[in-house]
């Protein structure tokens, strides 16, 4: 069972690394990890518009905000094309074909562009503790962890937008995904909702099992948010981390074997 | 002698977009390659060729049929591992250089890092590509990528090689290197079994073909007997046999030129031809030459592939 486990993970590993490197060299991904990291420098420029008493809290704010939503765009444009890419121009004839399982292409092409994702946020990270120091902002000290969860909600942005291209074109799996994280961003507000006594959910049906089924079926990425708590002091201890990652590796599994189940009856015409 | 591919009342249909039309790809695809020959796969465009193919390597699922390589079914890791396979105009990763992408695919059939490093240097200096290691792939011409792709079917070093058009895109000087590589492989007892348009190039390499249209194989042998079996001509050069129109209305006669005064070239069906020489003789004509006229490949394909419109109406 080992050498059959070592076969798979060296495969897996080839792919990912594969993926790896291909995706750093892509112009595309240079110019948006530029763009990325000159988002996060222009947290000092932002932070000179609000009140002086404000602008620690502005930096550190407007700078996690920016590195999460970067890693969510990233995550997006780049998960939708992932296998679409490699249909498209005909390069998955030539890895298909060789002795490799179906299953362990997606893992590797999944694993690999997760590798993209924590290169892009360790460089978007070091910016902005750049620009933290170079204001004499005191770093905040769970920044580590609040980096960590980014780059959780990112690789589940990931895993869903494999799932939606692996049925859909690009343009509408960008579509999909992107309304994933919207609506997965306002679970806790619909959660709210649901407890009210009066208002629309209250009284009608239709409506509250919509909502209902929404908060079951969509994932709570406010979990990996931790905005707030960073500029309020509020301490984020590894053990929430920990569970956050549980939360995030249960809902990347169902949908990567979502998408893998759909891969696997695929003809390549 | 053991049979590498065998493949059985293959048939595949597809559905066209929204589900509106069947196309049948594959309705009847039946033949066998014994290990070590060298098998040409022939037919025009749509005929189905591609489509076969790739449900030889997985890439397809059949609709119905049974197909065996080296025993096993297509797509299963231990089969896979012993086949090379190069796609039609092969594409490949924009921004990994050649050796990168060899290194990818020696990894996956799990060569030690000595060896890949070793085929890999092999491959690309057998392929021509040694001056290009410092390129990456999106800078490579289609002759270049062709390359490339027959550089990583044959990194494992694979019993079985199917080639799906391996000489399309390459200059003159390419295509005589693939086919020394083709014979090479065969030299070595390799099996290899390839798709081409270039039928004066199949007529050099393969012991047998298989010709299909319309997803229907229309013939299968070794060359030898599918040649013999077709029309044989001879060609008869005559002096002083009368005019072209008197030899032209005896019977098989395909063709009468004038060559020179009195001089004609007579094209005769080859069972017909005894009687010709026979006529011209008893005429007190003199025979200065006699070729027998061997049916091309171009002309069995022709003659196979595309039997006239009332076949394809028929169908």
């Amino acid at each position: 069972m080992t050498g059959a486990f070592g076969g798979t993970f060296r495969r897996i590993g080839a792919i990912a690394r594969n993926t790896f490197i291909e995706a750093s060299r892509n112009r595309a991904f240079i110019g948006l990890g530029i763009a990325a990291v000159a988002l996060v420098v222009s947290s000092m420029a932002i932070s000179g518009l609000a009140l002086s008493d404000q602008r620690a809290r502005v930096l550190v704010d407007f700078g996690l905000f920016s590195i999460a939503l970067l890693e969510v765009v990233i995550a997006i444009t780049m998960g939708v094309i992932l296998v679409f890419k490699e249909v498209d121009r005909k390069t998955f004839y030539v890895v298909l074909t060789k002795p490799i399982l179906r299953v362990e292409v997606l893992a590797g092409k999944l694993l690999g562009l997760l590798a993209i994702l924590a290169l892009s946020l360790v460089a978007m990270g070091l910016a902005w503790v750049l620009v933290l120091w170079l204001r004499d902002v005191p770093l905040p000290s769970d920044l580590v962890q609040a980096l960590v969860l980014s780059w959780f909600q990112a690789a589940l942005m990931t895993a869903i937008a494999l799932f939606f291209s692996a049925f859909a074109s690009p343009i509408l799996s960008g579509v999909f995904t992107f309304g994933a994280f919207l609506v997965g961003s306002m679970v806790p507000v619909l959660e709210e909702l649901l407890t009210l006594k009066k208002g629309p959910l209250a009284t009608n049906p239709a409506a509250r099992f919509l909502a209902e089924s929404t908060v079951s079926l969509t994932p709570d990425l406010s979990v990996f948010n931790v905005g707030k708590e960073l500029i309020l002091g509020i301490p984020v201890g590894w053990g929430y981390v920990g569970a956050a990652g549980g939360y995030c590796l249960a809902w990347c599994v169902l949908f990567f074997g979502l998408a893998a189940l759909v891969f696997e009856r695929r003809d390549f015409n | 002698m053991e049979n590498v591919i065998e493949v059985e009342g293959l048939r595949k249909h597809f559905r066209t977009a929204m589900r509106q039309r069947r196309v049948e790809a594959v309705r009847s695809v039946s033949f066998q390659v014994a290990r070590g020959e060298i098998f040409g796969f022939l037919g025009p465009n749509g005929a189905g060729k591609t489509t076969t193919i790739k449900t030889m390597v997985g890439l397809i699922r059949p609709t119905a049929g049974r197909i065996r390589i080296q025993g096993g079914e297509p797509g299963k890791l231990s089969v896979m591992a012993r086949i090379g396979f190069l796609p039609e105009q092969p594409y490949f990763y924009d921004y990994l250089k050649p050796q990168e992408l060899l290194d990818t695919f020696g990894r996956v059939f799990g060569l030690p890092a000595a060896l890949r490093r070793k085929r890999i240097d092999a491959l690309l200096a057998q392929v021509g590509l040694d001056h290009a290691r410092g390129r990456t792939l999106r800078k490579f011409s289609k002759g270049m990528l062709q390359r490339v792709g027959i550089a990583q079917a044959l990194l494992n070093d694979p019993d079985l090689v199917i080639l799906d058009e391996p000489l399309s895109g390459l200059d003159p000087i390419g295509r005589k290197e693939v086919i020394d590589l083709i014979a090479s492989l065969k030299a070595r007892g390799k099996t290899v079994f390839f798709s081409s348009h270039i039928l004066a190039d199949i007529e050099r390499l393969c012991d047998r073909v298989v010709i299909i249209d319309r997803g229907v194989v229309r013939a299968e042998g070794t060359l030898g007997d599918l040649l013999g079996a077709g029309r044989s001509d001879k060609e008869i050069l005559v002096e002083g046999a009368g005019t072209g129109d008197e030899l032209a209305a005896l019977p098989g006669v395909r063709r009468v030129d004038q060559i020179g005064a009195g001089v004609h070239r007579v094209v005769a069906a080859g069972d017909r031809s005894d009687e010709l020489l026979r006529y011209v003789l008893d005429r007190g004509a003199r025979v200065t030459g006699v070729t027998e006229q061997r049916m091309s490949l171009e002309a069995l394909f022709l003659d196979r592939a595309f039997e006239g419109p009332q076949a394809r109406e028929a169908e």
